[in-house]
């Protein structure tokens, strides 16, 4: 496909609909239906439509607003549920400086570098990483922006969906749809794992979450999951790359 | 009139939590990975090293996800999330790595486990 349009050069406007294509090839729907149940959790704390469909327009993070909706189920003061948002969140650090290298363009200012990087998250970052490497480097964004916003969008709306399916939904239905995000990222990752440093990174951080989890609470274990597993990896990597060479 | 209420709410409340406690505090973490990667080069051996970070969270995040499951998942056995997931990993090698067919088959599992441990409880 990228080869036959090779001969013409793409433009900007043809780079926004294969990006936007692809993203609803699977991975909009997948994002999108596993952030129904947040939808369903801000109608039951009384919140209206447009702040839940805000919330994934704005925090953009599944995991997120589930601690966001959930805790004010349950009663938790508004200063503590962002300090357990701050910490849910904290992947974005390494996932936004590992992307934008990949996205920056002479002439970006700060705000429009942010405005993009708002658009990362596990989704769009996995599939983010595993096709723009491959592109020129002047065609990434316009395909990235179609893809994140076609994510975005169909997520807004799913979101709204779940706003007004709340209570309906069967029991096994229910958990079909908050099992879609560890299946769809497990599959992710996998198909995503190029090298050794991939592997061994994907191997702990699944290793080492639930042990971290037991051993330090849950407020810290994947902060401290990332940082070991991921020295680890990159020191397997590097010996093997030095062994190679 | 209470159309309109029922969508957009009765006050500022709902927005203003969400912006100041939901919002900012995970915006947080984009906006200085932005600040902190400015001058770097996509092909720098610090980036590896940020790569791995990355994707060892994500894994992180999935295995919590499944071992520690919030919600309707919560009713469902151990094993069979754990089931499940490895039922679509075979699924999508078998397919020749489709994500799609990979999905679907770890859905079907966990909702078809779903019904029988939900229906003899």
């Amino acid at each position: 496909m990228a080869e036959g349009e090779a001969a013409a050069p793409a433009t900007t406007r043809r780079l926004v609909l294969r990006g936007a294509r692809d993203a609803l090839a699977l991975p909009a729907w997948v994002v999108g239906f596993a952030l129904v149940g947040v939808g369903s959790l801000a109608q039951d704390v009384g919140h209206p439509l447009g702040a839940a469909m805000l919330s994934t327009l704005l925090i953009w993070a599944g995991p997120a607003q589930v601690v966001f909706y959930g805790s004010l189920a349950a009663g938790v003061a508004l200063p503590l549920i962002a300090a357990a948002i701050c910490l849910s969140s904290i992947r974005f650090l390494p996932m936004t400086i590992a992307l934008m290298p990949l996205l920056r363009r002479p002439g970006q200012g700060l705000l429009a570098q942010i405005a993009i990087a708002h658009y990362i998250a596990v989704t769009v970052w996995v599939e983010s990483l595993r096709r723009l490497p491959r592109m020129p480097a002047e065609e990434r964004l316009p395909y990235y922006l179609g893809f994140a916003n076609a994510c975005l969008v169909t997520t807004t709306a799913l979101t709204g969906v779940g706003w007004f399916l709340s209570g309906t939904l069967p029991a096994p239905l229910a958990s079909g749809l908050l099992f879609i995000t560890p299946v769809y990222f497990t599959l992710a990752l996998a198909a995503g794992a190029r090298t050794a440093v991939d592997v061994v990174a994907i191997v702990l951080g699944f290793a080492l979450a639930p042990a971290f989890g037991h051993l330090v609470g849950r407020d810290f274990d994947l902060l401290l999951t990332g940082l070991v597993g991921g020295t680890i990896a990159y020191l397997v990597g590097r010996a093997r790359r030095r062994r190679g060479a | 009139m209470s159309g309109l209420e029922a969508i957009v709410g009765a006050g500022l409340a709902p927005y203003l939590a969400l912006i100041l406690f939901g919002f900012l505090p995970s915006e947080v973490w984009r906006v200085l990975g932005v600040v902190l990667s400015r001058g770097l080069d996509e092909n720098s051996e610090i980036l590896v090293f940020v790569r791995a970070v990355a994707t060892t969270l994500l894994a992180a995040v999935v295995a919590k996800l499944l071992v520690f499951p919030t919600g309707a998942l919560a009713l469902v056995p151990l094993a069979a999330r754990l089931g499940a997931v490895a039922f679509g990993l075979a699924a999508f090698w078998l397919t020749r790595r489709s994500l799609v067919l990979g999905v679907l088959a770890g859905e079907v599992f966990l909702i078809a486990a779903a019904t029988i441990a939900l229906d003899g409880s």
